[in-house]
């Protein structure tokens, strides 16, 4: 049997049985929701496009309703008119909230609250209306007012405080994502690995499987689950958004979603082995939660120097640091690519040196597995499992 | 020649768990592992299969070294239940077929079978952690032979299982003998032990203290003892045998100790010539006997005599 068809059958058994578990069928249910959430609850919060409400006495004029029309469309909202007798009746259509602007003659009516930016568009329109009159009182042609009407303000470009927000804002999620699906599909691995050894399956699956095809099997499984309810997460946000043309989520590119995700599949991968490597050193299962608190530590550390560190000052020696560093470089990394201001070649140092660990981590935990198996009775320390090998004398024959 | 370990050691730390052990079991023949607790039974199993590696010494199977290969034709079960609790009876069994280089469906036919031979197949689609002991007890001994293995390793397979899966178990494990297959198995249940096997290997402290025919132990045994009903009062005619010692005399019978090396039927022959036999018989030391004798002297000796 290769190591490919062991790990493989590892693997699916490890699937398999998470799948069927109630907690799988719980926790995708729950996200599930949250998704569908997301997506219909700023439906039903907005209620649809805003409807701004006219009340003039007698029929609005035609050219302010055409310039606010007009206004209507660019800025996504609605427009109603409401007519009234005279200016007590608009005043009062405006008090009472049947008319968000009342115009009579020169004087505008505006509600307290809700108005948004509605007056400053009627304003503006009467204000080119008359304007428009005294041009032509002063001899200009229509094709001239035309040309005066075309005139736009200048386009505003709001400045952030880095150099690409949605590439921040990738960074900013990749480190999040991380940290929480870490926090939960670490501790099943921990959990299965914990099991599998104080139940003594390990001996027999040692006996036929090397402990890097177990390992391997087990983290290949538990992050298949945690890659599939992020589907369940994020598939219907996406979907829900671009059926609907909500535009609450950034827009990104994705160049930077690839590279999101290649340093998520490393977190995830590095971490993982080392929450194997504490679910081994157990003897019981219940202990298990405790042998992985130095793990969690780490990456709760690494989140932090990521989220106040690294995106409050992502040029300093600690930030640089910090991104480079295996154990950080995950969750600081990309939030301190989001700034704009990483060299490539850092970039692809801090990616190289992150594989190197993760297989290092491999080979961490393929050694603890075996090695703490022997060790009984009590959790197991890390020194123990390399320091106990020096007393007898004669080469290991494996 | 089939199963040999060939002076295994290993250590734990300063802790001398084996030291220089050597052995051979033959194809066919039961063979049963003993000796008190922390013997350094289960580091030799684990040894044997690979689990642990040896600080020196080697296993040979055929003359010549285990490999993980190899070891994908033997069955190894623990001393305590190897069992994924949340998987499904049938399942579990095709899964470590599978392991053992089984395709699905040759795993899944082999499964079937074996749990019908052991009474689990009305258990097929249940979960592990729903069957009693006893029956995960089976289920593990089915996942350790669903590849029919050549070379079967089982610690403490009879812990816990009321004599009717005893019998069970035993029946299976002669079967399995009977084909050829190496089998060694530890156990506490010495009684057990001597019923079923032919071999015994003793451990104590690393060593082994004791290997060979259960029978030929026994007869070698310093426990050996004649009982005798002689018509005379008088013993000197024991003394023409160095070594002899009465046990005890109650009226005629008088039971005497049989140094190894001598006869009984000889110092018989002398009981014979000294007076009229009526009755006479031949008790050999008990597994039991044998197990203290090896891994206690002095106290087996002190439990003899008192």
């Amino acid at each position: 049997m290769s190591w490919w068809q062991g790990m493989g059958l590892v693997y699916g058994r490890g699937l398999r049985e998470q799948l069927r578990s109630r907690t799988f069928k719980i926790v995708t249910a729950v996200l599930l929701l949250l998704s569908i959430a997301a997506v219909v609850i700023p439906k039903l919060v907005a209620g649809g496009p805003t409807t701004y409400t006219l009340a003039t006495v007698g029929p609005a004029p035609a050219p302010v309703t055409t310039t606010v029309g007009a206004a209507a469309r660019d800025g996504g909202f609605r427009t109603a008119y409401v007519v009234r007798p005279d200016e007590a009746g608009v005043r009062d259509a405006v008090q009472h909230g049947d008319a968000t602007v009342g115009i009579v003659g020169n004087r505008m009516y505006v509600a307290e609250r809700n108005a948004g930016a509605f007056p400053g568009i009627v304003a503006q329109s009467l204000v080119r209306l008359q304007t428009a009159r005294m041009l032509t009182d002063f001899g200009l042609t229509s094709d001239q007012l035309a040309r005066l009407g075309s005139i736009r303000p200048p386009e505003q470009v709001i400045v952030a405080a880095t150099q690409n927000q949605g590439r921040a804002n990738v960074g900013f999620a990749v480190g999040l994502v991380l940290y929480l699906a870490l926090l939960f599909s670490g501790q099943i691995i921990a959990m299965t690995v914990a099991t599998e050894k104080a139940s003594r399956i390990s001996e027999v699956l040692l006996a036929v499987l090397r402990p890097s095809q177990i390992l391997v099997g087990t983290v290949l499984s538990v992050a298949t689950v945690a890659t599939l309810q992020l589907l369940v997460l994020a598939v219907p946000v996406l979907v829900g958004t671009s059926v609907t043309g909500s535009s609450w989520l950034p827009a990104v590119a994705a160049p930077d979603v690839a590279l999101a995700i290649t340093w998520f599949v490393l977190g995830f991968g590095l971490f993982a082995f080392l929450y194997a490597a504490g679910g081994a050193l157990v003897d019981k299962v219940t202990e298990a939660g405790t042998a992985v608190l130095p793990v969690t530590a780490v990456i709760i550390a690494g989140y932090l120097l990521g989220v106040i560190v690294v995106l409050g000052n992502p040029g300093s020696p600690l930030s640089v640091a910090a991104s480079l560093f295996p154990l950080t470089a995950p969750l600081a990394m990309p939030i301190r690519w989001g700034s704009g201001d990483v060299p490539v070649y850092q970039l692809l140092l801090a990616l190289l040196l992150t594989a190197l660990a993760g297989l290092g981590c491999i080979w961490l935990a393929s050694t603890v597995y075996r090695r703490a198996l022997a060790i009984t009775g009590h959790r197991v320390h890390v020194g123990e499992l390399f320091r106990r090998r020096k007393g007898p004398s004669g080469p290991a024959s494996r | 020649m089939a199963l040999e370990v060939c002076d295994v050691a290993y250590s734990y730390g300063e802790r001398v768990a084996l030291d220089g052990v050597s052995f051979e079991i033959t194809p066919g023949v039961l063979t049963g592992l003993l000796g008190p607790n922390g013997a350094g039974k289960t580091t030799l199993m684990r040894i044997m299969l690979g689990v642990l590696s040896p600080d020196r010494g080697e296993v040979r199977l055929h003359s010549a070294p285990v490999d993980s290969t190899v070891r994908q034709r033997w069955g190894y079960m623990p001393q305590e239940r190897g069992l994924y609790p949340g998987m499904l009876v049938g399942e579990q069994v095709v899964y470590f077929g599978r392991l053992h280089g089984l395709s699905r469906t040759e795993a899944t036919t082999r499964a079937r079978a074996l749990l019908a031979e052991l009474g689990l197949s009305e258990r097929w689609d249940q979960r592990t952690d729903r069957l009693s002991g006893g029956l995960q007890q089976r289920l593990q001994l089915a996942t350790a032979l669903v590849h029919e293995p050549e070379v079967i390793v089982l610690d403490e397979p009879f812990a816990g299982l009321d004599p009717v899966a005893v019998a069970e178990l035993s029946d299976s494990l002669r079967d399995r003998a009977r084909t050829g297959c190496t089998v060694l198995f530890s156990s506490h249940q010495l009684d057990l032990v001597q019923n079923l096997c032919e071999d015994i290997l003793m451990v104590n402290e690393g060593h082994i203290v004791l290997r060979g025919p259960l029978v030929s132990l026994r007869a070698a045994s310093t426990g050996v003892q004649l009982r005798v009903n002689v018509h005379t009062p008088d013993r000197h005619w024991l003394d023409r045998f160095p070594g002899t010692a009465v046990v005890s005399e109650e009226a005629d019978e008088v039971r005497i100790a049989i140094p190894p090396g001598t006869d009984p039927l000889t110092v018989l022959d002398g009981a014979r010539a000294a007076g009229q036999v009526d009755d006479f018989g031949l008790d050999l030391p008990s597994l039991s006997q044998l197990f203290l004798e090896s891994v206690d002297p002095v106290g087996a000796a002190d439990g003899r005599t008192t």
